[in-house]
């Protein structure tokens, strides 16, 4: 072994060991986190793997992510390249070549030099793209944050002209076949004739070439680069069940003095995770709704200064601490703005490349300000209050819950016992005069079709949704176990629903409170109807309408095609798509409990996508959801848009079956 | 401190009223009850002078009422009251405010007090006479309808606001007194979860007549409730529609004037 040999082995060495340790202390912090089950499915996680990481199926879901993409294999090819290059400094005569032959080195060095073409390409991309086009998702308010990203990139940048230097002068002395490595041959003409130490300038980029390297591994773990370490555990671990379904809280013990989540230690490991698996793309700030329209809330931020924190508390936690009162995730992190701007719609975690789940960090910390501090805008009081007393969010009385169907022939339940279909009417259809009509079409969808069918009448309470979004876990679990024992009392073949929030929540998250049932949102099971031809849609005139998705019908249980399948059959003339649809739509604003607060913060939501809607020129909403068609009567009146019509599918549906319009 | 809050249990604001069919009371099936909302007030203004003290002061709740008014207490207890005593008696089953005011006399004698706050009315039979009648009996200030509370540094004394037509009065009274207290006073607080958890372990302290000494019910034949009645029913609601708003303004009237008569 060369002295030169010898100290490269000494100082990489070294490195490692420092690497461990960094490593170790990484695992340790997130040791810190509270237990989570995340594990089996290992063939589907390996998939993930392969999908995700390998192909990077949702890093090239925009054009910028092909920057990505191109770094991402190009590092790799490089640092088999760094590989070879410190192993025969190392053991002298070690190289690909006499391991696996000529064509598959020279295969390897012919990638090499075409990746690395391209990573430099990618590289001035992406740094036009910060400092030229300054793209909405790269946007922070932490310099530092951009400093990172800019020194990785020139780092990156210089190790693959260093590299092709290298290997270019491996061209000259006739150790690399040049007919493989074009790039380097191009490049060594730089330097013939010089009259250069071919061997010293070698051995001095390689040098630099090695430096930054080791550089680079010890400051990846303090840098937003951390996700080379983090994304790949955080993609084999991530979610495989329902999107956004919240975690069962225990109330079992008595002497409990906190419920949710106030510092850092409160989250999981998994959760912590998820913060060594931000790459800071800030896909998710650009599909925020409460983002995009000026209010305090970015989901990118949010996961980069937890980042911070974390990394700020680690020292003192590791060494036995505990988190004093400042050292609280609110306000040091998160403001109560910002903890109860989000609508839960799920956009961050559907474009998330490294699949951060964002929602049900939120979601803990409300829990933590409702049940813990009992704090939280002053107009919930009488929202939780009313779903306390009358199991509603609306302020009536739960008496009431039935009144909408006076006048109309409506089987209760209680007088059948058994029946095909459970017409699950929610607290919207109940009490809201807008949904009641979507309440009584469905009533006369379901007659129409001879459905054996009843509701539950006075009896039905508020699924939870609302409370457990709100982050009061107290009382959605009340409500939902005083559901299960009710639906326990009758027998029946299904749930049908127009709500999606009510048929998430009966289809996701009553099985994790042991009820199972067959749940059907009112689009599918309308569809389904229409296709049995139990009931017959003609044309309805002159209607040409766009869908509106609603997040937890769409985005969240994939319910895409149906509605808009339904409307074909209708004949609907003309369907335009909104700008933001199907999996990507942009909530109304109304989720994760926002229905029931002020909006005065930036601009509405709503009204954002109502002008989305106005820019199709046509002049039907269709909706599937109550909350949706809320938001948009509100957002149309509110952008003076008369002529336009909100109807929820079922609505149309009645039309369509010469029902008229109720 | 010993502070007192008063506590009725009464049907939800929501709650739609209907008259048993023999006229004594209200059917109770398909009505949930709640804490009086003014008595809220009453609690919460409790709860902040404990607060403000921070002396060891302790909230209790006095409610006379019947057993299902547990659960209504349990809720002030979850709120932050530190102990309750209930009075229930089946002799107490159809109290007028002479009788209500002297068994809670009693329970507050017992119990010993240097303020008491209670709502200004309650919601349901609209009274508001408890808290004079209390006073009396109790040979203690009252001040009605506060809005603003401030206990003097030396607890002997405190000044008050009322809301009055078209202003505010401000009032010092002595203490110990009875405060009855009005919206505006505060934002009675939603009760936390380690509350609600700890409202299950507080004592609620069970009282019959005899326990607090009382023989005969107090004030039997003062004044009783001779029969509920249903309101009347109102008149069919009609609207005017017309293509033009003040031909439709223009229908109203001649309808108001020629066959409501009332203008």
């Amino acid at each position: 072994m060369s002295i030169q040999g010898m100290i490269l082995l000494a100082v990489f060495a070294a490195v490692l060991a420092v690497f461990g340790f960094i490593l170790r202390m990484l695992v340790r912090t997130l040791k810190l986190g509270k237990p989570e089950a995340r594990s089996g499915d290992t063939a589907k996680r390996i998939r993930s793997i392969l999908v995700q990481v390998a192909a990077q199926a949702r890093v090239l879901s925009q054009p910028a992510g092909l920057g990505h993409f191109v770094i991402f294999w190009g590092f790799i090819f490089v640092t088999l390249g760094t590989i070879e290059h410190m192993a025969g400094m190392i053991v002298p005569g070690f190289s690909y070549e006499s391991l696996f032959g000529h064509a598959a080195a020279g295969w390897i060095s012919l990638l090499q030099d075409l990746l690395g073409i391209l990573v430099l390409v990618a590289i001035l991309v992406s740094l036009f793209r910060r400092f030229a086009l300054k793209p909405l998702r790269l946007r922070i308010d932490d310099p530092a944050a951009r400093r990172e990203a800019v020194l990785i990139l020139s780092l990156i940048f210089v190790l693959i002209v260093l590299m092709l230097c290298i290997k270019s002068i491996g061209v000259l002395e006739g150790r690399i076949d040049g007919r493989y490595a074009p790039v380097s041959r191009f490049v060594s003409g730089l330097f013939v004739g010089r009259g250069l130490d071919l061997h010293l300038a070698e051995s001095v980029l390689a040098w630099i070439h090695h430096l930054i390297i080791f550089f680079f591994l010890l400051y990846i773990p303090f840098s937003k680069h951390i996700h080379i370490l983090g994304a790949i555990p955080n993609i084999y671990l991530r979610n495989l069940g329902p999107m956004g379904k919240l975690d069962r809280m225990d109330f079992g013990d008595e002497n409990a003095e906190k419920f949710g989540n106030s510092v850092i230690t409160d989250f999981t490991w998994k959760q912590l995770l998820d913060l060594y698996g931000c790459t800071e793309c800030g896909r998710c700030q650009a599909a925020c709704p409460a983002y995009l329209t000026e209010k305090p809330l970015s989901p990118f931020r949010m996961i980069h200064r937890m980042r911070h924190h974390l990394m700020r508390e680690r020292g003192k936690l590791l060494a036995g601490g505990t988190e004093s009162d400042d050292a609280a995730i609110i306000p040091d992190t998160m403001t109560e703005e910002e903890i109860w701007a989000c609508t839960t719609c799920g956009a961050c975690m559907n474009e998330c490349p490294p699949f951060i789940e964002h929602v049900q960090k939120i979601i803990d910390l409300r829990r933590y300000l409702v049940m813990t501090e009992s704090r939280f805008p002053a107009e919930l009081q009488p929202v939780f209050r009313n779903m306390e007393v009358n199991y509603n969010p609306w302020s009536i009385g739960y008496a009431s819950r039935a009144e909408w169907a006076e006048g109309l022939d409506v089987p209760a339940a209680s007088q059948k016992t058994e029946f095909d279909v459970l017409f699950w009417v929610g607290c919207a259809g109940s009490f809201d005069a807008r949904a009641q009509s979507v309440s009584r079409a469905m009533i006369a969808l379901l007659s129409k079709a001879g459905v054996d069918f009843a509701v539950l009448g006075v009896e039905e309470k508020c699924c939870g949704e609302t409370a457990r979004r709100l982050g009061n876990e107290y009382l959605a679990q009340m409500l939902i176990d005083a559901n299960i024992e009710t639906l326990g009392k009758y027998r029946f073949g299904k749930i049908v629903t127009a709500c999606p929030h009510c048929f998430n929540t009966f289809r996701v998250e009553y099985p994790q409170f042991g009820y199972q049932a067959q749940v059907m949102h009112h689009s599918e099971y309308l569809l389904q109807l229409v296709r049995e031809g139990k009931l017959a849609a003609g044309p309805v005139p002159s209607t040409a309408g766009a869908y509106h998705d609603s997040c937890y019908l769409g985005r969240y249980n994939d319910i895409l095609s149906e509605p808009r399948e339904l409307l074909r059959r209708m004949g609907v003339e003309k369907q335009a798509e909104f700008a933001r649809h199907e999996k990507r739509s942009f909530c109304c604003g109304a989720g994760g409990g926002r229905m029931w607060m002020e909006e005065t913060i930036g601009r509405r939501i709503n009204e954002e996508r109502v002008g989305e809607f106005l820019a199709l020129g046509v002049d039907n909403v269709f909706t599937a959801c109550p909350y949706c068609m809320t938001m948009f009567e509100d957002g149309l009146k509110a952008r003076e848009a008369g002529g336009v019509r909100v109807r929820d599918i079922a609505e149309v549906l009645l039309e369509a079956v010469g029902g008229g319009d109720n | 401190m010993k502070i007192i809050v008063l506590l009725k249990r009464v049907p939800d604001t929501e709650a739609k009223i209907l008259i048993n069919q023999e006229g004594t009371g209200i059917r109770e099936d398909g009505v949930k009850f709640v804490i009086n909302p003014h008595d809220e007030y009453g609690i919460e203004e409790g709860l902040k002078l404990r607060e403000k003290l921070a002396d060891g002061s302790k909230v209790t709740v006095v409610c006379a009422g019947p057993e299902e008014a547990t659960e209504a207490i349990r809720t002030a207890l979850a709120m932050g009251a530190d102990d309750a005593v209930h009075v229930c008696d089946p002799k107490l089953a159809d109290p007028n405010p002479f009788t209500v005011s002297e068994v809670l006399a009693k329970a507050i004698q017992a119990e010993g007090f240097d303020v008491i706050f209670c709502g200004k009315q309650a919601i349901d039979d609209d009274l508001a006479q408890v808290q004079s009648i209390l006073a009396e009996k109790l040979d203690i200030p009252q001040v009605n309808n506060a809005t603003a509370f401030e206990m003097a540094a030396d607890c002997r004394s405190a000044k008050l606001s009322r809301r009055i037509e078209g202003g505010d009065e401000k009032i010092e009274t002595s203490m110990p007194a009875i405060i009855s207290c009005d919206k505006g006073l505060n934002e009675p607080r939603y009760a936390s979860l380690p509350g609600i958890m700890k409202a299950k372990k507080k004592e609620i302290r069970k009282k019959s007549l005899a326990d607090l000494g009382i023989a005969e019910v107090p004030g039997t034949g003062r004044s009783r409730v001779l029969k509920w009645l249903p309101l009347p029913k109102g008149g069919e609601c009609r609207i005017v529609a017309a293509e033009e708003t003040v031909d439709a303004v223009r229908e109203l009237a001649r309808l108001l004037r020629e066959e409501a008569k009332v203008i």
